[in-house]
Formats: structure tokens, C-alpha cells, sequence
């Protein structure tokens, strides 16, 4: 388990370094392109390189985002409740989760074959789209992966019955 | 069951599962998908799942978000809250209640190239609040003055909120922009009229502070230079078409970077905590679009929002008393839950009830996000209020009761009321920029 727990930890430091790496690249390249218009020399096909960044900014931040409680949540009864009904609540809604993004990612690993097979391409650079939303798939299945780490820890902490 | 009666059913479980303090992005995207998959068949829902949550992910438009939070990230972490800080501070720190005024001006400076109100909030409490305590400011007018001003970096340009209505009701951001100068403005003067009386009636509440020479003030004036540029270039860029809203954010935020790296104000840790900070916001953001997404499609299966829209207009009411209504939802609604996400899962809903009645939808969007501005100070779940909270344990020697936060915000709350009454007799101040636009 630890060493899972290791993996896991590894992985999403890797894909936040990535999504970093995006977020810059877009960045640069818009401006790049902005000013390559002045001189008539846009950067072809710029739109589509900041629509695939912008899914590697994203879901290489959920495992990310998700460890570190950033999803805005509705605290006014769980704040009130004692702990130990607080962390059931936890396994409950952080099971929820799982489910639901076992189910997203199971269906965007679908969709990338639907692709593949349709062979859909970016309509300028002529770009496999599957690759994208293969990325986009592998992301969500680290970040279920993420969620199933929070629960085995709310699960730890029900059985030992300490404070978060 | 009746399509309106799942719609019904589905609201009725989303309300309760937020009650589990599960994400709410999480939430509407689990309900939608469930409700959907019921109305039409689980395959559909399946399909709606994948194609939604990519296509809001590798949506060009949405490209806007993390661009304008990067920079204004780059913008907190070069100290560019500390330049506009002490050009309020100089002109306006030696009236009563001056240190006030110049955070709630600060706020709106920051605004300009920040636009979240919680990041506005804390970037301001942690330059303001030592010195409001350095001037035995009383606890509630400064913690007040910084979770109220916060609030201004919601309407100011760029803002996340009106991004995210552009989008969900496809009405032009760069407009929405435009329309948002006015009422930041508006609302600016508004704060400092409220700092102002507050200090009239109570003469301790904000002590005068240290009075500095012209020259001293001019000085700091040009700490205004690079935020006043960068706001022109972007919003200016926007208002005369030479830039997209992701582009404006883009070369704002490569602006911003370039000119902490040439004054040597941004470490490489920065702009990796900058980097950083943005992912996890932007991910948050888009997620509660994608899961807003889903609820939508869901919600239009139940067709819902006509039923609402075609009852509302039918029932024969004046106008003027559905929007008082609605803003009421919307008060009561950022009360409760987080403006974004709040505004997020209800402009399905209302918009089209608003388009109904004949509104501009512009105008519209600046009122709700007043409106929503005022969700963001007030109990129980006034984010601002808490994020101050938690800084002022910081940076403060002692800590400031939430009570006394929330006192504080009494006035601003009071004069936001104003802003929006004046807003609703004046939609002028809202459209005027916009119109001018497309002449």
C-alpha cells in the first residue's frame, strides 16, 4: 500500500510539473502568435495548440487539486457535525466520487477509441485527436486513483479515531 | 414521471447532496449525468459524461481562465498589492479613516489585473492590516474595509464570474468587460462614502495616519504605471478588437512577468508558486463549469428553465418584481453557497426567464454579480470574511472574532445595496461602455 501510496504521489507531482509546463507554453505561444499577426506571421494553427494545452493544464491538475481540498464544497451542516459523523460523511461523498470518475474515465478511454477509429484529426494541423483524450483519460484514472488514497486515509482515520 | 417533476426531483437531491459538503462541481456533474441517463437512456448519459467534461476542458474560450488567474498570480506574488497599496496609502492616509479608503482603492487597482475576489481579499488583508493596526484602526472597519474591497476584483475587468456568464449565456466576455469599469467604480466611491460615515460616527474607528509631501505622493503614483498599463493594454485591447479575451489574457499575463522580471521583482520560487496556485484555482473553476455543463443539458431535458420562463411571463407581474425576486434568490443563494459555483448551476435557469421579460443580458450579468458580490461578506458562508479571518491570524498579533468581521462588513453590505439600486434605476452606468463598443 505504501508503495502505491509512493506511486501515486510521484505521479501527480509529475503531471502538475506538466500542467505547469502547459499553462507557460500557452501562454507563450498566444503571445507569440499575437505579436507574429502584427508582423503577418501568426503561428498556424496556434488556436488548437492552446486547446490541447489547455486539457493537459487541467487534468494534469486534478489529482493535484483534489488532494489538496481545492473543489469548493457547501460546509454549513458538516461543520457542525462531530467528527467521527464528519469522516463518515467523508467516505461517503469521497466514494461517490470514485465511482463517478471510475465512470468518466472508463467512458473517456471509450471515447478515445471512438476516435481512433473514426480518425478524427484537429482541423488545421491535422493533429490525432485521441491522443488528447487519451491523455485526458489516463489524468482521470490517476486522479481516481487520488481519490481511492483519500479514502483508504479517512478510513485509517475512522479506525483509529484521531483528528484530522 | 413527468420531465418537469425529475427536474423537480434532480434539484431536490442536488440540494441535499450539497448539504454532504461533497464538491459541488461533483455534485451537479453526478446529478446531471444521473437525471440525463433516467430521461433519455444510461448510454446517452454516458456519452453526455465524456463528451461534456472534454469539451469543456479543450474549450478555446475557456483558455481566458487560467490565463487571467495566472496573471494575477504573477501580479500578488512580484508585490505589485504592495505599489498600489502605498499610492492609496500616501494620498489618503492622513484623513480619518484614510488607510481604509486607500485598502478599498487598493482593492479595486488589484482588481485590474486580478480577477478573483477571495485572492483581491487576501492579497489586500496581508498588506493592509498591519498598518490599519500600526494606526489602532478599530478590528471591524479594517478587517471590513479588505473583505468588502475584495469583492470589487469580482466586477472589476478581468473577472472569473464574468467569464463564466459570457460563456454559460454565449453573450460577449469582452462586452461584459467593458460594462464592469462603471460599477467597480461606482462601487469604489460607494466604499469610501461608507468609510467615511462610519469614521463620522465612531472617531476611533479609523485614527488619521502619517501625511507625506507631494513629491513623496508622486512617487508613489508611479507604482500605479505598470497595473494602469497592463489594464489598458488588456481591457483596451479587448474594447478595440485588437485582441480575443485569451489573448488579452495572455499578453497581460506575459506583461505582468515580463515587467517583474526586468525590476527584479519575481523570484523563480514565485513564479512557481504563481504556476502552481493557478493550476489548482483554474482546475477548481473549470471543473464547476463542466459540472455545470451537465446539470444544464439535464435540466433542459426537464425543460425546466422555458416552464419557469413561460409561467413568469405569464403571470402577468411587473417585470421590475421578478428581477427583485430573482436578485433575492441570488442574495440569498451567495449566502449560502459559493458565488462562482452559485452562479454557475442558476443562470441556466434564470437566464432564460430574464431574456423572457425583455432584459438586457449585460446588464444582467453586472447585477448578478453585485449581487453575488455581497453573498461573498455575509454569514454563514462569506468566503471573504473567512479567508480575512485566517490572514489577520497571521498577520495580526492577536486574532479578530468572525463576529467582529462580519460587523465590520455592515456598511459596505449597506452601500453595495445602494450600488445595486443605483444600477437598477441607472442601467446606463452599466451600458454605456458596451454600446459605445459597438458603435
Amino acid at each position: 500500500m505504501k508503495l502505491l501510496d509512493r506511486f501515486l504521489n510521484l505521479v501527480s507531482d509529475l503531471l502538475k510539473s506538466a500542467g505547469a509546463l502547459a499553462l507557460t507554453l500557452m501562454m507563450l505561444i498566444t503571445v507569440v502568435d499575437v505579436a507574429g499577426r502584427f508582423f503577418k506571421h501568426p503561428i498556424f494553427g496556434s488556436v488548437e495548440i492552446v486547446g490541447f494545452l489547455a486539457v493537459a493544464v487541467t487534468a494534469a491538475a486534478l489529482p493535484h487539486t483534489y488532494k489538496v481540498g481545492g473543489h469548493v464544497g457547501v460546509e454549513i451542516i458538516t461543520r457542525f457535525l462531530p467528527r467521527r459523523m464528519r469522516l463518515l460523511m467523508d467516505l461517503f461523498t469521497r466514494t461517490l466520487t470514485l465511482i463517478l470518475f471510475s465512470v468518466v474515465a472508463w467512458q473517456m478511454f471509450v471515447y478515445t477509441k471512438d476516435m481512433q477509429q473514426a480518425g478524427e484529426v484537429s482541423m488545421n494541423l491535422e493533429f490525432p485527436l485521441h491522443y488528447i483524450v487519451l491523455f485526458l483519460a489516463v489524468s482521470l484514472t490517476f486522479f481516481s486513483g487520488t481519490i481511492l488514497q483519500q479514502i483508504v486515509s479517512t478510513v485509517n482515520q475512522l479506525r483509529k479515531g484521531t483528528t484530522r | 414521471m413527468s420531465p418537469v417533476l425529475a427536474g423537480i426531483v434532480g434539484i431536490a437531491v442536488m440540494i441535499l447532496m450539497f448539504m454532504t459538503q461533497m464538491p459541488v462541481a461533483f455534485v451537479m456533474a453526478l446529478v446531471g449525468f444521473l437525471g440525463f441517463s433516467i430521461m433519455t437512456s444510461p448510454d446517452a448519459g454516458l456519452v453526455l459524461l465524456s463528451r461534456n467534461i472534454y469539451e469543456t476542458f479543450a474549450s478555446y474560450d475557456l483558455t481566458t481562465i487560467p490565463l487571467f488567474i495566472l496573471m494575477g498570480q504573477l501580479g500578488f506574488n512580484s508585490g505589485i498589492s504592495k505599489r498600489l497599496y502605498s499610492a492609496g496609502y500616501t494620498f489618503l492616509g492622513s484623513v480619518r479613516g484614510g488607510l481604509a479608503m486607500a485598502t478599498v482603492t487598493a482593492c479595486t487597482a488589484f482588481g485590474a489585473v486580478c480577477g478573483s475576489s477571495p485572492a483581491t481579499a487576501a492579497t489586500m488583508a496581508t498588506v493592509g492590516l498591519p498598518e490599519m493596526k500600526r494606526f489602532n484602526y478599530d478590528d471591524a472597519l479594517a478587517t471590513g474595509s479588505v473583505a468588502s474591497g475584495g469583492g470589487i476584483g469580482m466586477i472589476m475587468p478581468p473577472s472569473v464570474v464574468l467569464i463564466i456568464y459570457g460563456i454559460l449565456t454565449e453573450q460577449s466576455i469582452g462586452q461584459l468587460f467593458v460594462a464592469g469599469i462603471f460599477p467597480a467604480l461606482l462601487v469604489t466611491m460607494l466604499f469610501i462614502s461608507a468609510v467615511f460615515i462610519t469614521c463620522l460616527i465612531d472617531e476611533n474607528a479609523g485614527p488619521a495616519g502619517e501625511t507625506f509631501s507631494w513629491a513623496a505622493r508622486f512617487k508613489a503614483l508611479l507604482g500605479l504605471s505598470e497595473t494602469l498599463m497592463i489594464f489598458a493594454l488588456v481591457v483596451g485591447g479587448i474594447f478595440y478588437g485588437l485582441f480575443t479575451p485569451t489573448e488579452a489574457a495572455s499578453v497581460g499575463a506575459f506583461g505582468v512577468l515580463l515587467i517583474a522580471v526586468i525590476k527584479r521583482q519575481l523570484t523563480w520560487k514565485g513564479f512557481v508558486k504563481s504556476l502552481m496556485e493557478t493550476l489548482t484555482t483554474s482546475c477548481m473553476v473549470l471543473m464547476l463549469i463542466a459540472g455545470a455543463v451537465i446539470f444544464g443539458k439535464f435540466l433542459a431535458v426537464t425543460r425546466i428553465p422555458f416552464e419557469i420562463a413561460s409561467w413568469v411571463s405569464g403571470l402577468n407581474m411587473a417585470p421590475a418584481l421578478v428581477i427583485a425576486v430573482i436578485i433575492f434568490i441570488y442574495f440569498m443563494g451567495g449566502c449560502f453557497m459559493d458565488a462562482l459555483a452559485f452562479v454557475t448551476l442558476t443562470v441556466p435557469i434564470f437566464f432564460p426567464v430574464v431574456m423572457e421579460l425583455g432584459y438586457d443580458p449585460i446588464w444582467f450579468g453586472i447585477i448578478i454579480v453585485m449581487v453575488t458580490e455581497m453573498g461573498v461578506i455575509t454569514p454563514p458562508v462569506g468566503i471573504n470574511v473567512y479567508v480575512v479571518y485566517g490572514v489577520a491570524k497571521n498577520v495580526l498579533s492577536h486574532n479578530v472574532a468572525l463576529e467582529k468581521i462580519f460587523k465590520g462588513i455592515t456598511p459596505f453590505l449597506i452601500a453595495l445595496i445602494i450600488g445595486v439600486i443605483i444600477l437598477i434605476a441607472f442601467p446606463a452606468i452599466i451600458l454605456f461602455l458596451p454600446h459605445l463598443m459597438y458603435a
